[in-house]
């Protein structure tokens, strides 16, 4: 599932590469499409798959806020924990949950993420693979 | 859903409906009260002149496919002498409710078929609404009562008599709605269900004519008193049933007789249904449990409102296993107290499972230790949407507060095995600090070396041969659309099977894979869309999502495109060579 999709979007990143982008440029590209493609996957019943997408399409410079925009911060953090503090800050849309939601949301995230990290190393091993072949 | 597949009026119908309930389903709680009792009622207007009020099948131990939809459970509280309750509802608004228990798999569910036809219920309370002969809604039967404010100390049960749902006069004395209870009905495979019943006593005229059972179930006298206490506490909720608890005694049920609509007898049972116990345990638990209701207890069950959203965690065997949830057990309120406050009409005692939904579980926690603080005794209880039923160890403080915070402690310590169980190398760790440090590292290392990976796959697209994963994609494509019919196989789908097709290097697979994109980007969709829904995650439109968030097979497509903002153009047209 999320194979194809990142393969996707990855086919079309890269139909504009040889348009001779700047690495750095197609990396944020390729960067932007593996973590949608997690978030895709991982359904948008989950809150950090939906923060996520959120951050990913957030562009720089936009101002305007729509006015039915989601309701965040629920609930602040207390902060007391710094393992805790850390945790929020790793798992996307991690600042506005509970203690236990955080943790549900980061074993999901954890999983998507693993597969995520799979999925990409093998293509790379693919890649060179096949690269050699030749 | 087990049993019978219900029939629907059509997406459109029940997104309507869905998306009201969830507009309404807030304005629950303002229902349970005293002066609430009016609110029921104009809330059963509204939802029934949107043509129908939802009320849910219910299943347990699974999430189905009815998340979306209002599920409306009406317990009716047996006296102390404990015992029965409830049922529950059908989906559609009317008629032909039927409900059935699968004892073997510990299921209870309840299924209406749409009969077609505006629900609708007379009450003098309110405002009329004509009923229609042919359907008479089990749950408009309900919510009559429900406007009905007396209450009555004789115990009542509610029966659910298939067979008089076809041809109910009018005449007939009251609404039952009733529920099996599970513990004597092992050999009942379906539950009683009700007809709506004019209860003329109280001069309320419900009833027209009920819809027809299929199952025969025995079914049980009603009393309108019990009618009239089962409205008391019934709540609405929506959501699945993960979170709904029937009490119902065994023994009461057995010698139910089969009398007509027209008989009256005191009878009051409680159902219990666990949902523990129907996701797996056996019938044993309701044993005790029904002991434990002949001391008059009395639970109502009550699903968290915004079930909607609820759920998607329960996919996580881990997190929703109820082993470890067994023993917490609440009391929250018992009948004797519920006798005691006749006036206080429309609250509620709720109980939820055990096996709680995790999306739920949050705020019923909240609302849980919020009641607790406004509730010293168990006197009076709200009825909020989702509910704990936590039950004090022995030995342990039954101080409220303590409970709830030692519901939240097993929550988060329950959350912390299914981490351990994820991050690789953690099973002898013990200890929440040491844990959750490791937790975070390993969060941090799979950040690194996804970034890693992609400044490794820049580079390699930056290199000129284009064949390394196109020629994936196009044999991906070939299987997918291969198994479109199957989504077994789509649900296989994992990073692996890219890897064996991965070697040839030819044009025309990257140029097919190419081509194919582009083509045959419909079929994609329909694949993914299979695979989307056989793997659990549901795009369709009924389920809850932010606006502002497109879930559809565009997005992804948009992300990275948008980074990309120069047309493809070397996507090759050889659609020719593309054989599926």
């Amino acid at each position: 599932m999320v194979a194809l999709r990142f393969l996707r979007a990855l086919s079309l990143v890269r139909c504009s590469g040889p348009g001779a982008r700047s690495p750095s440029y197609r990396a944020r590209g390729i960067r932007r499409a593996a973590y949608a493609c997690m978030a895709a996957s991982a359904g948008p019943r989950r809150a950090w798959s939906r923060a996520l997408l959120r951050k990913i399409r957030r562009r720089p410079g936009r101002g305007l806020r729509r006015p039915r925009a989601v309701i965040r911060r629920r609930r602040p953090v207390g902060g007391g924990d710094p393992l805790e503090v850390a945790l929020r800050r790793l798992v996307p849309g991690g600042g506005c949950m509970e203690y236990c939601r955080l943790l549900e949301e980061a074993a999901d995230y954890v999983k998507c993420l693993a597969m995520q990290v799979r999925l990409m190393q093998t293509i790379v091993d693919s890649a060179s693979h096949v690269n050699s072949i030749d | 859903m087990r049993g019978q597949k219900k029939t629907r009026r059509g997406e459109k119908d029940k997104l309507e409906r869905a998306r009201f309930v969830r507009k309404h389903s807030r304005a629950k709680a303002a229902f349970l009260t005293e002066a609430g009792r009016l609110k029921v009622g104009e809330y059963l207007e509204r939802a029934s002149s949107l043509s129908g009020f939802w009320v849910g099948a219910l299943e347990w131990g699974k999430r189905s496919e009815v998340e979306d939809k209002v599920i409306i459970l009406f317990l009716f509280l047996g006296q102390s002498k404990d015992k029965s309750f409830t049922v529950a509802v059908s989906e559609d608004p009317l008629p032909r409710l039927e409900t059935s228990i699968d004892m073997n798999e510990n299921k209870f569910v309840l299924n209406s078929h749409h009969d077609g036809g505006e629900w609708q219920f007379n009450t003098p309370a309110m405002s009329m609404v004509p009923l229609l002969p042919n359907a008479p809604s089990l749950a408009g039967g309900l919510m009559n009562q429900i406007t009905r404010s007396s209450y009555l100390s004789t115990p009542m049960v509610e029966v659910f008599s298939p067979g008089q749902w076809n041809h109910h006069p009018t005449s007939s004395p009251n609404m039952a709605l009733g529920e099996s209870n599970f513990a004597s009905t092992s050999s009942i495979n379906s539950i009683p269900v009700g007809k709506p019943v004019a209860i003329s006593p109280r001069g309320m005229l419900v009833s027209t004519e009920p819809r027809i059972f299929p199952t025969s179930l025995p079914h049980f006298p009603v009393d309108s008193a019990f009618v009239e206490r089962a409205a008391r506490f019934s709540c609405f909720g929506s959501g699945n049933f993960s979170g709904i608890n029937f009490f119902g005694s065994s023994p009461a049920m057995a010698p139910s007789n089969n009398e007509g609509i027209g008989d009256q007898v005191q009878k009051d049972e409680l159902l219990q249904v666990d949902h523990e116990s129907f996701n797996g345990s056996t019938m044993k638990n309701q044993g005790d449990q029904n002991s434990q209701i002949g001391n008059g207890e009395s639970r109502v069950v009550i699903f968290p409102e915004d079930g909607l959203e609820g759920n998607t965690g329960s996919t996580d065997a881990a997190l929703n296993s109820s082993s470890s949830d067994r023993g917490v057990n609440k009391r929250r309120k018992t009948v004797p107290d519920i006798e005691r406050d006749p006036v206080q009409g429309g609250r509620q005692s709720s109980s939820e499972t055990t096996k709680e939904n995790i999306e739920n579980k949050q705020k019923v926690e909240q609302i849980n230790s919020k009641q607790t603080e406004k509730n010293g005794k168990d006197n009076s209880e709200f009825v909020k949407e989702g509910y704990v039923h936590v039950r004090a160890r022995r030995g342990q403080a039954t101080n409220s507060h303590s409970l709830a915070e030692r519901v939240r402690r097993e929550k988060i310590s329950e959350r912390m095995k299914y981490l351990q169980e994820l991050v690789p190398g953690c099973s002898k760790v013990t200890g929440k600090a040491v844990m959750l440090d490791e937790i975070i590292n390993y969060v941090q290392s799979l950040q690194r070396q996804v970034e890693v990976s992609i400044m490794f796959l820049s580079m390699k697209l930056a290199a000129v041969n284009p064949q390394l994963d196109f020629g994936i994609e196009g044999l991906l494509a070939k299987n997918l659309l291969r198994a479109h019919g199957s989504s077994s196989s789509a649900t296989g789908f994992s990073p692996e099977m890219i890897y064996p097709q991965a070697y040839p290097s030819q044009h025309n697979l990257v140029h097919t894979g190419i081509s194919a994109m582009a083509s045959h980007s419909d079929t994609f969709r329909r694949a993914i869309s299979t695979q989307s829904t056989a793997s659990g995650y549901k795009e369709s439109p009924l389920q809850v999502q932010p606006m502002h968030i497109p879930w559809n097979e565009e997005l992804i497509t948009q992300m990275a495109y948008g980074a990309n903002p120069s047309n493809p153009q070397n996507m090759d047209s050889k659609a020719d060579d593309f054989a599926i």
